[in-house]
């Protein structure tokens, strides 16, 4: 018998933990290859988000003789912002799919998709304009 | 964990640039790497299980810290930047 089982034969709901039944309230515990996919997705946000700390870190770093300091001070700015935006961002919406799943309603928009996309072509366009005018 | 570790020598590479406050991000970086190194055994056992018994738990708390380290990053990176 496994701690699941009552004694009388009725299954109980295993305890899930107060941060679980906090924020991942109701419903029922879905595929878990569809939870660890969930899970994979969020981790690759994670290396998307710790790839522009690192730019927003080397931009400040290496391009002194490139930009205006205040150019690249509010470009490495921008980065940073947006690598913790993703980071925040990404567990937001890894809560939302796993609250989806368990509730087996549709899956969310990527809210953070097009938000990625208008930033990093604003750094791209300010970048291009820099070049191109120095 | 590799890219935190990949991010936190990178960190170490400008130590040049920005000085001791560098320091702060990689030992962020990389402490969180060795919390995902020295935690990921446990974690693959219970995914393991988990597939077999058609039943993984939703690991809240990891998701929760990891993106609170990519923030934490973030926000110490904003203030080496402006204060530099």
């Amino acid at each position: 018998m496994t701690n699941s089982e009552e004694p009388g034969g009725g299954a109980v709901p295993p305890s899930r933990g107060r941060i679980a039944e906090r924020l991942l309230p109701g419903g029922e515990e879905p595929d878990p290859r569809f939870t660890l996919a969930n899970e994979r997705t969020f981790l690759a946000w994670i290396r998307t988000s710790l790839a522009l700390l690192a730019g927003g870190i080397a931009i400040e770093a290496f391009t002194a003789d490139l930009f205006l300091v205040p150019v690249r001070k509010g470009l490495a700015v921008v980065l940073l912002l947006l690598g913790m935006l993703l980071s925040a961002g990404s567990a937001v919406r890894w809560l939302r799919v796993e609250r989806s799943m368990r509730h087996r309603a549709p899956l969310p928009l990527p809210l953070i998709v097009p938000l990625l996309a208008a930033a990093g072509a604003l750094a791209a366009a300010v970048v291009l304009v820099f070049i191109l005018w120095r | 964990m590799l890219a935190l570790v990949t991010v936190s020598a990178i960190f170490l590479r400008w130590l040049p640039q920005h000085g001791l406050p560098i320091l702060l991000l990689f030992a962020v970086s990389a402490s969180a790497a060795a919390a995902i190194y020295f935690s990921q055994r446990g974690r693959y056992s219970a995914s393991s299980r988990g597939i077999s018994e058609e039943s993984v738990d939703a690991d809240i708390s990891a998701v929760l810290w990891t993106a609170f380290a990519g923030m934490l990053l973030g926000g110490l990176g904003v203030g080496i930047v402006l204060a530099g």
